[in-house]
């Protein structure tokens, strides 16, 4: 009796998912499929099925080059991100005079498109740039810091682009910690530093590590940023460009190949975070 | 040393336009369990605020234990406080909780960990030590609270409303076991509600607040019996207030028309003939008789226009003329009817002048 109209709902439930279905399979699944089959022929051919691109990948000392240039690049900008956002939403937190307009700063990153960002950020911080205008006098030097084109460059602008996402769960959660909290540690004779390191940074860490998590995926998948700015500095996702950019023709199965490893790494994350956020937070 | 713990001297707070705290003079001795009590925004949290730390005043000097602390920071005044939500740390087992205070002063660990259980075991929580806050009930939690506060035996207590978080019958044990373990320990205590009932029930000392202001400070009884203005006399229990002129005095009554009708009260002070008074007497103190019997003193003529029952008690509200009506509880032996004609009588030593 009761089997018919929930077989009816049921339906009525594929019917609506089958619109958000349909372009899950058809935009992000076939195109994984085409990219993984494509990885497992020889290079140049449709046909016949080979481990070699793989195992062309894992010997050769460029792609480890370019494993270790993406990580340490998502390590240190994530890690400077942390630095950077804890004391920010420290300081937002209270409120100061014009601490909307800086709310909204943190969040321009994210919203300004990355290839424009990083067009931005090449002429900041070039040879004429303002950062370069504001410094040479200041240090007395006569020849322009070089940022572009650098490692540390590169850091600076993962930051500048990525550190919006730890920032923001941070202010968050530090937001929605109860201020009796804190009360508590202080009138339990903690000076401020004790009420941050015990009470404090402890409580925040799960939103530091959920924006973390997600800053860090977003900066081993960068590409508009270090294809703009880093010059010969090319993380993972530039290499993957460069395979069907540089040569001709071009390498699709050496690509899709990188591809399927970049894949496989981000949805390791992707489990790493998940398994952050349901980590019971008190 | 001096038999003072706590001394708020003038002390005053303004927020904007807001006066929270003006001239504030309070002194808590030691030992004591002292309650500000008020309705919100009478200023009662800011006072106690002054006393942690957390608010510096605009004017006077707060002194804890002799010594001035006005300027000194709130993690330098050996306090232990309880809080109205309880703020227990959320990552930190109720041991860890407990031993706060006790990590922040490096005591040392075998010490540390006798302590803290010696408290777990004051408040009856020594087999929760491995339990998460989230684990526990409201009542729990703010018993740890409690442990919290008292571990390192601060000089005094402060209690936040500890207890509004709580449901009412446990609210009921909790009071008492606060009391209890106050008195047990002889720390001083500052305890801040807005529930009169709690702070009859718990407090060696009341100082009820109004607007910034102490309007009374007293023993519970002083407070209930003898309150000194018409808003302690209101915000403490059940009041009638009757508005008449004294037309007669003799040094200790005077007579006093209300509305075409005498009533005799006790006048401690000098009454003058022609002042205006204001007359309080609880709904409780107030007799209803019925219409036949004997005439005696201050008796009214009513009719009772509406009842409640209210279990160990009937509450009755009197109509004297038209303008006129008085709330009447009885314990119910003899009943009315509504509609009925009643003698109201109230006792002079119940009926007593207020100022506005």
């Amino acid at each position: 009796m009761s089997d018919a109209p929930s077989r009816r709902q049921n339906l009525i439930t594929l019917l609506l998912l089958s619109p958000g279905l349909a372009g899950f399979f058809g935009l992000f699944f076939y195109p994984m499929l085409v990219t993984l089959e494509r990885s497992l022929h020889p290079e140049g051919q449709t046909q016949g099925w080979t481990l070699e691109n793989y195992a062309v990948l894992f010997r050769d000392s460029d792609f480890s080059r370019v494993i270790l240039l993406t990580f340490f690049l998502a390590i240190s900008s994530t890690l400077l991100s942390i630095a950077l956002s804890v004391p920010l939403a420290l300081l937002l937190r209270r409120k100061p005079a014009g601490h909307r307009l800086l709310r909204m700063t943190v969040l321009v990153p994210i919203t300004v498109p990355g290839l424009i960002g990083a067009f931005g950020l090449l002429l900041f911080w070039g040879s004429r740039g303002w950062f370069n205008l504001s410094m040479m006098p200041l240090l007395g030097r006569t020849e322009p810091i070089q940022v572009n084109y650098t490692l540390v460059g590169l850091v600076i602008f993962y930051v500048w682009h990525y550190f919006s996402y730890t920032a923001t769960t941070t202010l968050s959660t530090l937001e929605g910690l109860d201020p009796a909290i804190e009360e508590a540690a202080t009138v339990a004779g903690a000076t401020p530093s004790q009420v941050l390191r015990h009470v404090v940074i402890p409580l925040i860490m799960p939103g530091i590590l959920s924006g973390s998590v997600l800053s860090f995926m977003a900066a081993f998948g960068a590409f508009s940023i270090p294809l703009v700015t880093g010059g010969s500095l090319r993380p993972l996702a530039v290499s993957i460009y460069k395979q069907i950019e540089v040569f001709t023709p071009a390498r699709w199965s050496a690509a899709s190949a990188m591809a399927a490893v970049m894949a496989t790494l981000q949805v390791i994350f992707l489990a790493i975070y998940m398994r952050v956020l349901r980590r019971p937070t008190a | 040393m001096s038999n003072v713990m706590i001394e708020l001297r003038d002390t005053s707070k303004r927020y904007g336009k807001l006066l929270a705290n003006d001239r504030l003079n309070l002194s808590i001795l030691r030992g004591e369990l002292m309650t500000l009590l008020g309705p919100s925004g009478c200023g009662k949290t800011t006072a106690l605020r002054c006393i942690t730390g957390q608010v510096t005043p605009d004017e006077g000097q707060v002194l804890i234990d002799d010594i001035d602390v006005t300027n000194l920071p709130t993690h330098k005044r050996e306090l232990g406080m309880v809080f109205q939500n309880f703020a227990l740390f959320p990552h930190m087992t109720v041991y860890q909780n407990v031993e706060f205070p006790l990590m922040i002063r490096n005591e040392p660990q075998a010490e540390s960990r006798e302590r803290v259980m010696e408290t777990l075991r004051l408040i009856r929580m020594e087999s929760y030590e491995k339990h998460y806050p989230r684990q526990l009930s409201g009542g729990q939690q703010q018993r740890v609270g409690l442990a919290r506060a008292l571990v390192y035996r601060p000089k005094v207590l402060l209690l936040d409303e500890p207890l509004s978080n709580l449901d009412a019958k446990l609210r009921e044990e909790m009071r008492f076991e606060i009391k209890d373990l106050v008195r047990r320990l002889g720390i001083t205590a500052v305890y801040v509600t807005h529930d009169q009932a709690e702070a009859l029930a718990m407090s060696d000392r009341v100082a009820v607040m109004n607007a910034g202001r102490i309007e009374q400070i007293g023993t519970p009884d002083e407070i209930y019996e003898c309150p000194h203005s018409r808003f302690v006399a209101d915000f403490i229990g059940l009041s009638n207030f009757l508005r008449g002129k004294v037309v007669s005095s003799s040094g200790e009554q005077a007579t006093v028309e209300i509305d075409g009708r005498l009533l005799i009260v006790p006048a401690a002070g000098a009454a003058q003939v022609g002042q205006d008074w204001l007359v309080f007497v609880r709904p409780n103190d107030i007799e209803l008789l019925p219409v036949t019997g004997e005439p005696i003193e201050n008796e009214l003529d009513g009719t009772v226009s509406k009842l409640t029952y209210l279990g160990d008690r009937i509450d009755y509200r009197v109509a004297l003329g038209s303008a006129l009506e008085l709330r009447v509880q009885t314990d119910g032996k003899v009943r009315f009817a509504a509609g009925e004609q009643v003698r109201v009588r109230l006792p002079p030593a119940s009926c007593r002048p207020v100022t506005e």
